[in-house]
């Protein structure tokens, strides 16, 4: 697995990715409340809040096609409450149709709950896509650092970050030794009881790997903290980025 | 079962970041007081573990295909505070890169999964296992595999549960329906977690026995 698997594009050059991490941390989540507060009737504030985002999208160079795809992961809880709309009785009806003895009807707040989870997570995903997309990862823990996150956790997420990619490579490669032994083709008690030995085995091993970690990273002076050469500047640009964002998004949640 | 931006109204998502806080406070504290130094590798390195697991799909049946929560399974080995700061580091790193459950949701996801997944799995394991050896009057290994077997699945419907309950409260779906239909589609698939975990737990047992008595937090 490459090791940009996860921040693939904070590496790129534009001025959104130049932005200081701690103000991008505040200002992208500030975007997902302001989207979550603002009621669902409220058509043309949702696409305001489009362009707001794509614009800044526009801004980073990130590909608009790795954006669209990585969102789509909200598209199975979106359908799952499209399941429940037929059950929500009350209500002018917008359409319905019958099944045998079975009457379906989709009444317009059934469909407006439908808009307003399906919009509001979608901005919400890309938002947060938007923000480690731009940022370092190693850069974005140091700002929750600074915005007062526990430090055990940051250090545990820290290593996971610096071990995600060799544990996901042995598990694939366990993976590729179970399908090349025929594994999808047994019975499923057979598979339930391998598939569970392949964690088991994976388990042990990143066991054994972190004591490995642990001896080499005590030899070499570890004390619990992690240091970093590069220390963040909030500038000018900075400044105008956050003031002009905060504006914007006040002015679309009021009018 | 990891919920997006947008599914639960204000009051709801706010109660359950102060619930989480509450809960992940607790546990840090905990864990910092113990060697610290010593375990935060090991979590490191587990949360990716569990991280790994979760891609690690395994084919159920037509099509379908399930993966593991993995939180009892942690708690088994870690105890269940540092599991349940495992458990939250792999939320946090789903929500924020992965677009996998929202930031807003992200107290609601630790607290279904994290606390009720996590902790209160624990717990029930080792009720059963403590049960099952009161029964037999000795310590054996079926007891802890069929503990750990029945926590598993117990945790899965439980978070679940509290999963629906959340986005009803909040208005987005109907209590009783959702209910029924979350629980009975998790019911099947704890069923499917509470055996991968009794096949992990039995082998670890076979390999490397001395990994179950390590010092919980």
């Amino acid at each position: 697995m490459h090791h940009y698997f996860l921040d693939k594009y904070a590496a790129l050059n534009s001025i959104i990715h130049h932005l200081d991490p701690r103000l991008k941390i505040i200002v992208f989540i500030s975007y997902v409340f302001f989207v979550i507060l603002t009621p669902p009737t409220e058509f043309i504030k949702f696409f305001l809040y489009f362009l707001l985002l794509f614009s800044v999208i526009g801004l980073s160079k990130l590909p608009l096609k790795f954006i669209l795809k990585r969102s789509a992961v909200v598209i199975p809880f979106v359908l799952f409450v499209a399941l429940f709309i037929p059950f929500l009785k009350e209500g002018e009806i917008a359409g319905s149709y019958s099944y045998g003895n079975l009457n379906f009807a989709v009444t317009y707040p059934g469909l407006l709950i439908l808009f307003n989870v399906l919009v509001k997570s979608w901005l919400s995903v890309i938002s947060m896509l938007t923000l480690t997309s731009t940022t370092k990862f190693a850069d974005l823990l140091k700002a929750f650092e600074y915005l007062k996150f526990p430090k055990v956790m940051l250090l545990v997420i820290s290593f996971m970050y610096r071990y995600i990619f060799v544990i996901v490579d042995e598990a694939m490669r366990l993976k590729t030794a179970g399908d090349a032994r025929n594994f999808g083709n047994l019975k499923l008690k057979h598979r339930i009881e391998i598939f569970g030995n392949i964690i088991a085995v994976l388990f042990i091993r990143s066991y054994e790997r972190a004591e490995r970690v642990y001896a080499a990273m005590l030899s070499r002076g570890f004390d619990g903290n992690f240091r970093t050469i590069k220390e963040f500047k909030f500038s000018n640009i900075d400044l105008v980025f956050g003031a002009i964002m905060g504006l914007i998004l006040m002015n679309i949640f009021v009018i | 079962m990891h919920i997006p931006d947008g599914f639960l109204s204000p009051p709801i998502f706010i109660g359950m970041w102060i619930i989480a806080i509450l809960i992940i406070g607790y546990a840090v504290k905990k864990t910092n007081k113990k060697v610290l130094d010593k375990h935060v590798p090991l979590m490191g390195v587990l949360a990716a573990f569990i991280f790994a697991t979760q891609m690690l799909n395994t084919p159920v049946a037509s099509g379908t295909s399930g993966h593991m929560l993995g939180g009892v399974l942690a708690a088994i080995f870690l105890g269940p505070f540092a599991a349940s700061i495992v458990m939250a580091s792999v939320f946090i790193v789903q929500a924020l890169f992965f677009a996998d459950g929202g930031i807003t949701s992200l107290g609601a996801n630790i607290f279904n999964m994290g606390l009720l997944g996590t902790i209160v799995g624990y717990f029930i394991y080792k009720g059963i296992r403590k049960a099952i050896e009161r029964v037999t009057r000795k310590e054996s290994k079926k007891g802890i595999i069929i503990a750990a077997g029945i926590a598993s699945w117990c945790a899965v419907v439980l978070a679940s549960a509290a999963c629906s309950i959340e986005i009803s409260a909040s208005g987005i779906f109907p209590l009783t329906e959702s209910l029924i239909a979350m629980v009975s589609v998790h019911a099947v698939i704890g069923l499917i977690e509470g055996l991968i975990t009794m096949a992990v737990v039995s082998f670890v047992l076979k390999v490397r026995p001395d990994l179950l008595n390590l010092e919980k937090i």
